[in-house]
C-alpha cells in the first residue's frame, strides 16, 4: 500500500514557536518521502486543530500521521481518538515530541529548529511500520482494595462502600485509626481528633460492604487493572477474633509490659494489647517477641482469665488470595527520626522531645493522662518549639512538610492553655496556607506566644548564666532585629519531618509503583492526575504520595475512591495494546524472558519448547524483548524494525 | 553598616563569585541565619556575620565586601557550612573572598607580612640563629634558615 502520510507541527503558542520556526519544519515535511499534506497550526490538540487531520484524513486519503507537538505522554491519546473518528486504526499515529525535548531543552533557535527537523524526519521513517494493532475490552472487578487504614483509607473506604461497592480494608496494625488517632486536637479548628475520627473508624468497623483485614499486610500483587490478584498476610494475633469479646480482661492479667509504640514510648502497654481503647476492631493481639510463654514457655494467664476461651497460642499466619478490580495505596508517612540532627540533641537530652511525643502527651487518654510533663514530672515553665526540623534542609528533605507550622502553633496554643507557660517558637517562614490557617495564627500570636524569625541554631546545656543551670539553652539569631538570642527553657518540641514510610521501597516494589525523588510515591501528574500511579488501576490516597494534612488527606482519599468507582461502576476497561509477542518460529526456550518479566506474564510451555506471553497481563514494559538473546520477543509498536529506522532516520541527517 | 547604596553595585561580583568554588549556591540563602547563630566569630563580635556578608555579596557590593577587614575574621571553623540547610559552603565562600580580596589587592597589614614571611623564608615563624642555638643546646639540630624551594612555588 502507498505510504500517504500527514505532518502536523504544532506551535503550542510560543511554547514552541517561540524557539523553533515552525513554518520551516512544517515545509521540510512536506519534502520528505510519502508525505502528502504538512500543515502548521497553533494548537493542535484545540478541535479545530483535530478537525483539520480528519479533514485532511478524508479528503488526502492519508494513512499515517504525524504529529509534531508535545510530549506523547500528553496528547498521544487525543490524536489516536481523531484517527479513531476518522476512521484509521489509532496506531497509525506518531508523535515527535518537539517541545519538551527541543524547544523547551535547547537554547538556539537555529539549533532547535534543526532538532525538530530531524526528530520529525525520524517519525516520518518510522510510521510507514507501523501496524494497526486491536484493542481489547476486559471486565472489571467491583471489589475493591484499600491499604491502609488511617484517615486517608478510611475516607477512601467509605466513600467506595457507601457507592455500593465492596471494600477491602488491609491494615497492618491490630487497628484502624493511623496517625490521625495519635492526636489530641486537629488544626485550625481544634477539633478534638477522637471526635471526628472515631465515628468514622467505628463506621468501617460496622459497614456491610467493608471487610477489615487487620494485623494484615499485602505481600504480593499480580494481575492487571480490572483483575487484580493480592495475597495478602493475616499475622497470627494468637486470639481467636471470632469469639474475643474484647472484655480486656487478658491486658489487665498479663505480666509482662513493654514500652508502647502508640504511645511514641511515653507509656507501656501489655505484650497482649490492643493499640488504644477505642480500637477498631476492640480484639487484642499477642506480641510474640515479648510474651513470656512464648519466650520461656511459662505463664499463659491470659488463657487461664479469659473465659470466652479465645487465647489460641497455635494459631499460624494465614495467607488468604484477595481478587479486586482496582487498589489504593493509602499506607501514609513516617516522622523523621530527629535524633541524627546532632546539634538539636533529641535522644541525648531527655526534655528534648518530637511533636508526635507532644500529641501523646497531651491527649487525655494518653500515658500522661494529658498532663505536659517533664521526664522528671515537673510542669515546664519555658517551652521551645522548632521548626523546620529536618524539612526544608538539603541535608534531610528538601521538600517542606507542610504541617509543621501548623501543628507547632497548635502545640503553642496548648501549651499556653493548659500550663500558662510561655513558648518561644523558631521558624524560618510561617507558613498557613490553608483555609483558616492565617486566622489561627493571629490567634495563636494574640494568646502571648514568642514568635522567633530565626531557624534555632542548637540545644545545649551548656548554661552562660549561673541561674540557667540545668536547663536546656536553645541560641537563634533574631532576623528581625539582628540580634542573637539566647533562650534557657525546659523543654523543647521538634517539629520533625514527614518522611515516607521506612519501608516505602518494598511497597513500591509490591505494587509496582515508582518513588518521586523525595521518597514517596509518585504520581501519574502532578497537577492534572494527583492520585494516578503508572499502574493502571492502583491510585494513591494520602500522605504516602507526599506532605499532607488531614484536610488534604481526606480530599486527595475521596479523589482516589472517585477513581476507584467509576472503574467498578463503568464495568469494562480497555487493555494494552502495546504488548509483547514472542515469535515462536524464533523462540529457543532460554527463558530470560520469564526471568525480568516484572508481571510474571510469561509461560514456558514444556512440550513445545518455548514460551509465550498471557495477553491479558503483559504491561508491556519491553524488559523481554531487551532481554531475549535470539530476538524472538519484540514489543509491539516498538518493533526492532520501527525503532532502528526511527534511528537510522535520525542518523542520516 | 550605613544603608545599602545599590548605585555602587557591581552585578558582575555576584556572578564572578558564583562560578568559582564556594560560590556556587550563594544564591540559595533563605536567610533562616543558623550560620550566624553557630558562628563562634560573631559571639563574641557582632561585626562578624557570615550572612550579612553572603548578602552584600549578592547586591554586588564589591569594594564593601573586599575592602572590609570583617572577612578576615573567620576561624574556619565550619559551624556555619555544617548546619546550613540550604547547602550554601559559607566557610568556603569566605575562603573564596580572601582569595578575591588579596587578587585585588586588598590584604590587611597583618596578612601581608605574614605572606611575606612565607615568601622570604618558607615558613610562618622566621628561624634565625638565635633559635639554633636554643635547639642546639637541649641537643636538637639546627634547622635551615632560609628555604630555597619556596622561590620556586612564589
Amino acid at each position: 500500500m502507498e505510504n500517504r502520510i500527514g505532518v502536523y507541527v504544532c506551535h503550542c503558542g510560543t511554547n514552541i514557536a517561540g524557539k523553533v520556526e515552525v513554518e520551516k519544519v512544517a515545509e521540510y515535511a512536506g519534502s520528505l518521502p510519502g508525505v502528502v499534506i504538512s500543515r502548521e497550526y497553533r494548537f493542535m490538540c484545540s478541535d479545530p486543530g483535530q478537525e483539520q487531520i480528519r479533514e485532511d484524513i478524508a479528503k488526502h486519503r492519508l494513512n499515517r500521521v504525524v504529529v509534531a507537538a508535545c510530549s506523547p505522554r500528553m496528547h498521544e491519546k487525543t490524536f489516536q481518538k481523531t484517527l479513531e473518528k476518522a476512521g484509521i486504526n489509532r496506531y497509525y499515529l506518531q508523535v515527535a515530541n518537539i517541545r519538551e525535548h527541543v524547544s523547551w531543552t535547547t537554547e538556539d533557535p537555529e539549533t532547535a529548529t534543526k532538532k525538530a527537523m530531524d526528530m520529525v524526519r525520524a517519525a516520518v521513517a518510522r510510521v510507514p511500520l507501523h501496524g494497526p494493532l486491536p484493542t481489547h475490552e476486559v471486565a472489571v472487578n467491583k471489589e475493591v482494595m484499600v491499604v491502609g487504614a488511617g484517615i486517608g483509607g478510611i475516607q477512601a473506604a467509605l466513600d467506595i462502600a457507601d457507592g455500593g461497592y465492596k471494600v477491602h480494608l488491609v491494615e497492618r496494625l491490630p487497628s484502624v485509626g493511623g496517625h490521625m488517632s495519635q492526636y489530641d486536637k486537629v488544626f485550625p479548628t481544634l477539633d478534638c481528633a477522637a471526635c471526628i475520627g472515631t465515628p468514622k473508624m467505628v463506621a468501617v468497623g460496622m459497614h456491610e460492604r467493608i471487610q477489615l483485614h487487620t494485623y494484615s499486610e499485602v505481600e504480593e500483587v499480580s494481575g492487571f487493572v480490572g483483575q487484580f490478584k493480592v495475597k495478602v498476610r493475616h499475622k497470627a494475633a494468637y486470639v481467636n477474633h471470632e469469639v474475643c469479646t474484647g472484655c480486656g480482661i487478658c491486658q489487665e492479667k498479663c505480666p509482662k509490659k513493654v514500652p508502647s509504640e502508640y504511645d511514641m514510648k511515653l507509656g507501656k502497654r501489655k505484650a497482649i494489647y490492643t493499640l488504644f481503647p477505642q480500637a477498631v476492631p476492640n480484639k487484642p493481639v499477642i506480641d510474640r517477641d515479648n510474651c513470656i510463654y512464648f519466650q520461656n514457655g511459662k505463664c499463659r494467664a491470659c488463657e487461664k482469665f479469659c473465659e470466652m476461651k479465645a487465647i489460641d497460642f497455635a494459631q499460624q499466619d494465614r495467607v488468604e488470595e484477595i481478587e479486586v478490580g482496582s487498589i489504593i495505596v493509602a499506607t501514609g508517612f513516617d516522622q523523621m527520626d530527629p535524633s541524627i540532627i546532632e546539634p538539636y540533641g533529641y535522644g541525648r537530652y531527655p526534655n528534648v522531645i518530637t511533636g508526635l511525643e507532644f500529641e501523646r502527651m497531651v491527649v487525655g487518654a494518653g500515658p500522661t493522662l494529658g498532663k505536659i510533663q517533664l521526664k522528671d514530672g515537673s510542669v515546664p515553665k519555658d517551652v521551645a518549639i522548632l521548626h523546620c526540623v529536618g524539612s526544608r534542609d538539603l541535608r534531610y528533605h528538601e521538600y517542606c512538610s507542610r504541617v509543621c507550622c501548623m501543628y507547632g502553633l497548635k502545640h503553642a496554643h496548648q501549651i499556653r492553655e493548659k500550663i500558662g507557660a510561655n513558648v518561644y517558637m523558631f521558624y524560618i517562614d510561617m507558613r498557613c496556607f490553608g483555609k483558616g490557617y492565617e486566622e489561627f495564627y493571629n490567634r495563636v500570636q494574640n494568646e502571648g506566644v514568642i514568635l522567633i524569625r530565626g531557624k534555632a541554631a542548637q540545644v545545649t546545656d551548656q548554661a552562660v548564666l549561673p541561674e540557667d543551670e540545668g536547663r536546656l539553652i536553645v541560641t537563634a539569631e533574631d532576623t528581625a532585629t539582628g540580634e542573637k538570642v539566647y533562650v534557657p527553657v525546659d523543654m523543647v518540641i521538634l517539629s520533625a519531618a514527614m518522611e515516607p514510610r521506612v519501608d516505602a521501597q518494598q511497597t513500591a516494589r509490591i505494587f509496582n509503583i515508582n518513588r518521586s525523588k523525595d521518597g514517596f510515591f509518585l504520581e501519574q501528574h502532578p497537577k492534572l492526575a494527583p492520585v494516578n500511579t503508572a499502574v493502571s488501576g492502583i491510585f494513591l490516597a494520602g500522605t504516602c504520595q507526599g506532605p499532607k494534612d488531614v484536610v488534604d488527606t481526606v480530599a486527595h482519599a475521596a479523589a482516589a475512591a472517585s477513581k476507584s468507582l467509576a472503574l467498578a461502576s463503568k464495568g469494562v476497561v480497555e487493555t494494552e495494546s502495546m504488548i509483547s509477542w514472542i515469535n515462536p518460529e524464533v523462540c529457543v526456550g532460554c527463558q530470560t524472558c520469564i526471568s525480568v518479566c516484572p508481571a510474571n506474564a510469561i509461560t514456558y510451555n514444556e512440550r513445545r519448547g518455548i514460551s509465550s506471553v498471557n495477553e491479558a497481563v503483559c504491561l508491556g514494559c519491553g524488559s523481554c524483548a531487551a532481554t531475549c538473546p535470539s530476538g524472538a520477543a519484540s514489543l509491539k509498536h516498538f518493533t526492532a524494525d520501527e525503532v532502528l529506522a526511527e534511528v537510522d532516520a535520525l542518523m542520516g541527517a | 553598616m550605613a544603608d545599602i547604596d545599590l548605585s555602587k553595585a557591581d552585578p558582575n561580583f555576584r556572578r564572578e563569585l558564583a562560578s568559582q568554588p564556594g560560590g556556587e549556591k550563594i544564591a540559595a540563602c533563605f536567610t533562616c541565619r543558623t550560620c550566624t547563630a553557630s558562628c563562634p566569630v560573631s559571639a563574641v563580635n557582632s561585626k562578624f556575620n557570615p550572612y550579612r556578608i553572603i548578602r552584600m555579596a549578592l547586591y554586588g557590593l564589591r569594594e564593601e565586601v573586599l575592602g572590609s577587614d570583617f572577612i578576615w575574621l573567620c576561624s574556619s571553623c565550619y559551624s556555619c557550612q555544617e548546619r546550613c540547610p540550604q547547602g550554601v559552603s559559607i566557610t568556603e565562600f569566605m575562603t573564596l573572598l580572601k582569595n578575591t580580596a588579596i587578587q585585588a589587592g586588598h590584604a590587611p597589614a597583618g596578612i601581608k607580612a605574614q605572606r611575606d614571611i612565607i615568601k622570604g623564608q618558607g615558613r610562618i615563624y622566621a628561624i634565625d640563629e638565635f633559635d639554633n642555638k636554643k635547639r642546639n643546646k637541649i641537643d636538637l639540630p639546627s634547622l635551615p634558615t632560609t628555604c630555597e624551594v619556596v622561590k620556586f612555588l612564589f
